[in-house]
């Protein structure tokens, strides 16, 4: 809980800021919107106050109603883990700009969000499926694409698996998706 | 220009004889080998006039483009017949002499590196110094599949790797085996429920021996290779009468 | 032969009456190379063949021991001009699986990530779902998780020193390796009951106490472990071809280490002294002593030299652990339907590879809302793209067998 990075932060960044500077154990959460992902992590990268080199993670996160990107970054002059959440794409047409400028590394972390959620990272110079075929139709990560449930299929479908036990009783596959406000 | 044709003493003699020119002379290359240097993609194309097969259907004749699909291939029989067997003269040796082929492949079945994940650790555990699986000649993992008698499919197949793995089975010379290690080639085991998994290599290949296990134990790894050399010895499972996919009823 | 292709836009438009061009209409599950039209910038600017160069293939299954990796080389003669990884021969879709089931059952799919180093794979899970439910873990429980961590660390290192030498040619140093690493796995699986994927971690503490059998094992190896890995390492550290071929390969300055994202012996290679046990704590490593091997030169025999000192201080932290065992529960009493707050939840642990971390979303369910597992070898496989290129194919599998992926890990 680093209360000096939350001050810096407010300083540096206020206006960009689209929540408060959250703070929970370990870790401070700021969010952003996605055009700002650039310059911020620019200046966090490169501003002698911050000093945020190493990117520790690029997460896509699809929430049911939005699509986040959230990258998780740590740099020497703080004990905390500093996260940036990109918040507010669209889950039609999600785009943000990419880090690949900063970081050469996240450039498959950017993959792997596209493959998984849509997400398009414009700047990224090779955007293609990493970890699917590359013909796969769906993205598998987002909240509206089920598994196929051997389950639902079998003789044994009127047992009421562990798996189903977040969904109504009588739901199906493919109906219900989850939504969460994060 | 063609090598002029000259019998008698004129041969060797006299300022036109061709022999006497030498070979890299502009005027003395044979016709045969004349390669169109201009276009270096061109193949060096032979007609095959030398040698003919009896077999009509040899060397693509008659058949379709070839059937890369198991299911077919266990349709048009091709794969039963026995080629492993004895031929021409020797087909009058008694089958004792079969079960002395049977056992010389039993001790002697060279397996192929595939290990895909986990499973592969335990693979490479009971094919080493504490439980040696070269105890039974098991000892050289082929890089190549067409050196390989058994494919031991070690770890998940997902299906991104199901075509490779098909390809190397296919690409596998007569006779061999597959053994499937580990839950998730039997089963499909812990991710049974997952989008990009086969639930079992059963689906895609036959599999003479199942090693069930998370990972089975270099141990269990190595009683299933056993009961493989009995199966082969036995000439249980033997390879035209396999069938292809999940020997559990479909609607279960 | 002559029908079309099914997937029309990624084989190459060629003539189908061309004898020389066999389409495999079957085989559409295999990308054909070069795909056309190119779909990205880069796919085009490496797809383009210059003045003699050629593609080799090194395919899903190949001799190197790393796992299912397809490389695609351009090649000039043996140089390496440039590659592209093409992964997912292993994706198992853990992550969408882990948010299917419960907070429990998720450590169990976070296991084969990464095989060989499964209880670093599970720790920053758990650490995640006890930050979410506010959990506080008892002491024994987190000394016997970093007594089972850095068995499991020295048990991955000596795995690494295996395959460095197997991918430079050697036979007899993975049997050495090997050897080590079965004595470990039994070790470990008196304690957990499995050799390799344990699934030992819970939320709040771990799944049973020390047993007789682990601590006479342990005691065992312990007594001969220092000498049985000099002896292991010196096989390979005075042998000359090894060290002069890793000498002065694939050398990563800082920049470039911080650029790639690098973490853990690659980046402690390059001349940076970081490690999350001492630079982002957690469990009980304020208390231990150990120091964190750093070397300047960035290449090659540097990270291998860098994880043999890891083994040593391995060594060390797992004897003052044994000293200091103090007594109590495992671990913490946790109702069996967990239903954390919603919130949000980042931990990271420190593994032999680097940074395994996990970002873990919580609705206010049974189960997670959005499991996001972060794995070293992954971000540290797109370096073989900077570091593979203007050497010869041999070097270049030292230099992929140096950074030390696995292929669960990047494939998730």
């Amino acid at each position: 809980m680093d209360a000096a990075l939350k001050r810096r932060l407010e300083a540096r960044f206020g206006d960009r800021l689209t929540a408060p500077v959250y703070q929970r154990h370990d870790e401070t959460e700021i969010r952003i919107g996605p055009g700002d992902v650039p310059d911020v992590c620019r200046t966090l990268h490169d501003d002698a106050d911050f000093r945020f080199i190493l990117l520790a993670d690029v997460a896509g996160v699809d929430t049911g109603t939005v699509m986040q990107v959230v990258y998780h970054l740590w740099g020497d002059t703080s004990s905390d883990w500093l996260r940036i959440v990109a918040d507010g794409l669209s889950r039609e047409d999600p785009r943000v700009p990419s880090v690949t400028f900063l970081w050469q590394g996240a450039e498959w972390m950017e993959r792997e969000a596209y493959d998984m959620f849509g997400i398009t990272f414009e700047g990224n110079r090779d955007l293609r499926r990493i970890y699917m075929p590359p013909d796969y139709q769906s993205f598998p990560l987002r909240k509206d694409f089920f598994l196929p449930d051997d389950a639902a299929r079998s003789p044994g479908a009127g047992v009421r698996h562990m798996e189903q036990s977040h969904a109504p009783r009588n739901a199906r596959p493919g109906e219900t998706m989850r939504k969460v406000r994060a | 220009m063609a090598l002029s044709r000259k019998s008698g003493p004129g041969l060797g003699v006299g300022p036109d004889d061709a022999t006497q020119v030498s070979s890299d002379a502009p005027a003395n290359e044979p016709s045969a080998l004349t390669v169109n240097t201009t276009a270096v993609g061109q193949p060096i194309v032979v007609s095959n006039t030398l040698w003919q097969s009896a077999d009509p259907n040899a060397y693509q004749g008659n058949l379709e483009p070839e059937v890369t699909h198991l299911r077919e291939f266990e349709a048009s029989g091709a794969g039963r017949r026995d080629d492993a067997r004895w031929s021409g003269a020797l087909e009058i040796i008694p089958t004792k002499a079969d079960y002395v082929l049977d056992l010389i492949r039993a001790n002697s079945l060279w397996p192929l590196l595939s290990g895909l994940a986990c499973c592969a650790m335990e693979m490479m555990s009971s094919a080493t110094s504490r439980n040696d699986m070269d105890r039974w000649g098991m000892f050289p993992f082929r890089a190549s599949p067409r050196q390989a008698d058994v494919l031991i499919v070690a770890g998940t197949l997902t299906t991104k790797m199901a075509g490779p793995l098909v390809r190397l089975w296919e690409q596998m010379p007569e006779p061999k085996w597959c053994v499937a290690m580990g839950d998730c080639t039997c089963s499909g085991g812990r991710y049974k429920r997952s989008y990009a998994t086969v639930e079992g290599i059963d689906r895609v290949m036959p599999v003479d021996v199942y090693v069930p296990g998370c990972p089975p134990r270099p141990e269990g790894l190595i009683y299933g290779m056993m009961k493989l050399q009995q199966l082969v010895k036995d000439r249980r499972g033997h390879w035209p009468d396999r069938a292809i996919g999940p020997t559990v009823p479909a609607d279960v | 032969m002559t029908a079309a292709p099914p997937h029309g836009h990624l084989h190459q438009e060629v003539p189908s009456d061309d004898p020389r061009v066999q389409l495999d209409e079957a085989a559409g599950v295999f990308e054909p190379v070069p795909p056309y039209p190119p779909r990205t910038e880069r796919e085009a600017e490496f797809y383009t063949l210059g003045d003699g160069e050629m593609f080799i293939n090194m395919g899903p299954q190949h001799p190197s021991t790393h796992g299912v990796l397809r490389i695609v080389l351009k090649l000039d003669g043996e140089n390496v001009v440039d590659l592209d990884p093409v992964l997912g021969y292993l994706h198992r879709g853990v992550e969408k699986l882990c948010e299917n089931s419960d907070y429990h059952h998720s450590i169990a799919y976070l296991d084969p990530l990464e095989y060989i180093a499964s209880l670093f794979c599970e720790w920053p899970g758990v650490l995640a779902f006890e930050k979410l439910l506010d959990v506080q873990v008892p002491r024994r429980a987190e000394y016997i998780r970093v007594l089972a961590t850095e068995l499991n660390r020295i048990l991955s290192h000596s795995m690494f020193i295996g395959w460095m030498a197997l991918d430079l040619g050697g036979l007899t140093p993975i049997l050495y390796g090997l050897i080590e690493r079965d004595e470990i796995a039994e070790m470990l699986g008196a304690l957990t009951g499995q050799r390799l994927l344990y699934n030992y971690l819970r939320i709040g503490g771990v799944n049973g106490d020390l047993n007789h059998e682990f601590m006479s094992r342990l005691g065992d190896w312990m007594s001969r472990a220092t000498t049985q890995i000099e002896a292991n390492t010196t096989l390979l550290n005075e042998n000359e071809i090894f060290v002069r071929r890793m000498r002065g390969l694939g050398t990563m300055d800082k920049e470039t280490a911080f650029r790639m994202a690098m973490t853990g012996p690659n980046l402690r290679a390059s001349g940076v002294p970081l490690d999350f046990r001492r630079a982002h704590p957690y469990s009980v490593f304020p208390e231990l002593e150990f120091d964190i091997p750093t070397r300047e030169e960035g290449d090659c025999l540097a990270r291998y030299l860098v994880r043999i000192d890891e083994i040593k201080q391995s060594l060390r932290i797992i004897d003052q652990v044994i000293h200091n065992m103090p007594d109590g529960p495992v671990i913490a009493k946790l109702p069996r339907l967990l239903r954390p707050r919603p919130g949000r939840a980042y931990a990271a642990v420190e593994g032999p590879r680097g940074q395994y971390a996990a970002y873990v979303i919580s609705d206010g369910t049974d189960q997670p809302f959005r499991m996001r597992i972060h794995d070293p070898s992954f971000v540290h496989l797109q370096a073989v793209g900077v570091l593979m290129p203007g050497h010869l194919i041999a070097d270049a599998m030292a230099v992929m067998a140096s950074l030390d992926p696995i292929m669960g890990g990047v494939d998730k």
